[in-house]
């Protein structure tokens, strides 16, 4: 038999094309301006960008079974306003009663998203669009439209202000956990499972409506902790805060590789995904393109990613059946 | 009889669907009427005269509810069209300032909304492969990218600009009796599409893509023309709607439209419209959007923390999905008791 080419082996694995177009991306800014990529640089990269890894890890699992999650940033900015009133009003002002606390109220946002998906049958992008008007406007309701400043979160800010290890280490501790779940444990090969042929995994007798919950459950719980970490690091809490983010996250799966047909997806590339949307806003400024050309090459990029993924697929489908005629 | 899937495999009779869709438009008149009786009782201002001349601001939205419907009713989605409006409306200040009548200003505006939405219609139906919320929310992204770089290279930065000749809009912003035009455009775009879609083949072949598409195009239909022609509809009246807005804003910056395209869903699924398409139709999105409109102008003239109407919206929009799904577990509970 012929050895795999370099080709087929690049278009086979979408990690390895994802790591090359990182280097690539890294050496060209690299070059022009090395202070890119100087430790601070990057260890920046990862805080500024610290809630779309965290949640392009529960989009993952969402869009793994088919669906999408469009109510995150909303549940963010609830959970986030939440924690931030009870700190501007002197209720609690322990960090880790106030991450529970957020955790929490993610976990409740996202189960009412997974009980209503999976025993209602209602489309995913309707029900959470129905949860992001919800949540969204709760922000603004139990903030009474205030916002909590840099003086009220002061104590809680010193967890994510630049240099404090807090944020490193939910994301570390985050990607890891995630890793090994979605590879060896049980439950993540039923997401997959789930997402590559639904009846199929009902028929094997997995509980499909128990997955699709706890799948929007986890998105959820992922989606409060960037709220309460959202108010640590940019110590403020605002109603408004990340609104139209959650297409960031929904970006980074796409390009890393994640399909929205379900069951095609993986935590490594989800994390290059992040990256490169990380790189890219960071490494802009950088190498002399003023910022207000960020969003349009980022869209550049995501389409132009995801349509050449399209025709790798076209030709190598071709060649499998120009091969099977000989 | 559910199958061992839980799938329901009997076919429900063409009366009963008609007869839900009847029901459906009837409780959401009621529910417009009640919003009304409710304006009326907490707002003193909430009259006819106050309505419609707080109406133009929220009228451009419905413009693109129709579009939007067509895409929706074919099984696809378009998240792109808050940028296009913001885009087209960039595009139409930045010209007009820069000497542009006012004529060609408005050519401009549509032509832009046009060419976003056959961008998308390209791209969607050359590559079938794509979920078509990938494609567009590429696009979403570059449209308003677009607008960002020309703000602060053609016009004169910040990320806002605001239109220096505003006689020409004042003219379409003008009334006649108590209507403002844009209204009479709704109405006349309402009905229009409304036909097309259900009295015409080309809307009949919109539910058959939408139910099927392989069948579809085994029965002939010109599955890919069609969604472009879709696409460039939803574009166009992207850009009415970016026109008529400039008529209450008069200018435009990097967030206008911002959740546009999420307003418009909401408001044709909350009118029967299902996202999974061949369902539904216009009639009822066109009575949800004027209940979302009352709603608005009614909370606002109260002073009610405006943003409540978020958690409104958003509470409508899930019972109205949940209502099907929860009567026909009725329903199914119902036949089983029979048994």
């Amino acid at each position: 038999m012929k050895k795999k080419s370099i080709g087929q082996f690049l278009s086979g694995s979408r990690e390895a094309s994802l790591v090359i177009v990182l280097v690539v991306l890294l050496i060209v800014v690299g070059v022009i301006n090395p202070s890119f990529l100087s430790f601070t640089n990057i260890r920046q990269i990862f805080l500024n960008n610290t809630l779309t890894f965290i949640m392009a890890l529960g989009m993952l699992c969402v869009m793994l079974t088919a669906g999408i999650d469009i109510s995150i940033t909303s549940t963010l900015a609830f959970a986030g306003m939440s924690i931030g009133m009870l700190q501007k009003y002197d209720v609690i002002h322990n960090t880790f009663l106030l991450f529970v606390i957020g955790a929490l109220i993610g976990i409740v946002c996202g189960f009412l998203n997974g009980i209503i998906i999976a025993k209602g049958n209602v489309a995913p992008i309707i029900c959470t669009m129905g949860f992001m008007y919800i949540w969204r406007g709760m922000a603004y309701v139990i903030s009474n439209n205030n916002w909590a400043s840099g003086m009220d979160v002061a104590g809680f800010s010193d967890f994510g202000k630049d240099g404090a290890p807090g944020p490193y280490i939910i994301l570390i501790v985050a990607y890891v956990v995630f890793f090994v779940v979605m590879k060896w444990t049980r439950f993540g090969r039923r997401i997959y499972a789930v997402g590559s042929n639904t009846e199929a995994a009902r028929v094997s007798g997995i509980n499909v409506d128990r997955t699709l919950t706890s799948v929007y459950t986890i998105m959820g719980f992922l989606a409060g902790l960037s709220g309460v970490l959202s108010v640590s690091i940019y110590a403020s809490a605002q109603p408004n805060m990340q609104y139209g983010k959650e297409m960031d996250v929904i970006a980074a799966c796409v390009i890393g590789g994640v399909s929205m047909n379900g069951g095609r997806g993986s935590v490594a590339g989800t994390f290059l995904g992040a990256l490169i949307i990380g790189i890219i806003s960071k490494a802009l400024p950088m190498v002399n393109i003023p910022n207000f050309w960020q969003n349009l090459i980022k869209g550049v990029i995501i389409l132009a990613v995801v349509i050449l993924n399209v025709v790798t697929q076209r030709t190598m489908d071709r060649q499998n059946l120009l091969r099977r005629e000989m | 009889m559910a199958g061992k899937s839980g799938r329901e495999i009997s076919a429900v009779p063409a009366s009963g669907i008609k007869g839900k869709l009847l029901s459906w438009e009837g409780a959401l008149i009621l529910i417009l009427i009640g919003v009304n009786i409710l304006g009326v009782a907490i707002s003193p201002n909430y009259n006819v005269s106050n309505v419609l001349r707080e109406m133009p601001r929220y009228l451009a939205e419905i413009f693109m509810m129709f579009g939007m419907g067509y895409i929706l009713v074919l099984g696809d989605i378009d998240i792109s069209v808050g940028a296009l409006v913001c885009l087209a409306g960039t595009i139409t200040v930045l010209s007009s300032n820069a000497g542009a009548p006012f004529g060609l200003a408005v050519v401009i505006c549509l032509a832009v909304g046009l060419l976003g939405g056959m961008l998308n219609g390209f791209i969607a139906t050359r590559f079938t492969e794509l979920p078509t919320m990938i494609v567009t929310l590429g696009t979403q992204i570059i449209f308003r990218g677009i607008a960002e770089v020309l703000f602060e290279t053609w016009g004169n930065g910040g990320g806002t600009a605001s239109m220096a000749d505003t006689k020409g809009l004042m003219l379409l912003a003008k009334k006649i009796g108590p209507f403002p035009i844009a209204f009479f455009c709704v109405i006349i775009v309402g009905v229009v599409m409304i036909t097309v879609l259900s009295k015409t083949t080309f809307g009949r072949k919109l539910y058959a893509i939408g139910s099927n598409k392989t069948a579809a195009y085994y029965a002939g239909v010109k599955v890919e023309k069609i969604r472009f022609i879709c696409y460039s509809l939803l574009g166009f009246l992207a850009g009415v709607c970016a026109l008529f807005l400039l008529t209450a804003t008069f200018g435009s910056n990097t967030t206008t439209g911002q959740g546009f395209e999420m307003e418009v869903i909401a408001m044709c699924v909350f009118g029967g419209i299902a996202t999974t398409g061949g369902k539904g139709n216009l009639i009822g999105g066109f009575i949800a959007a004027f209940i979302i409109v009352c709603l608005r102008i009614a909370l606002g003239q109260r002073n009610i923390n405006t943003q409540i109407i978020l958690v409104i919206i958003g509470l409508m929009l899930i019972i109205s999905v949940l209502v099907p799904s929860i009567s026909s577990a009725i329903t199914a509970r119902k036949k089983k008791a029979q048994t």
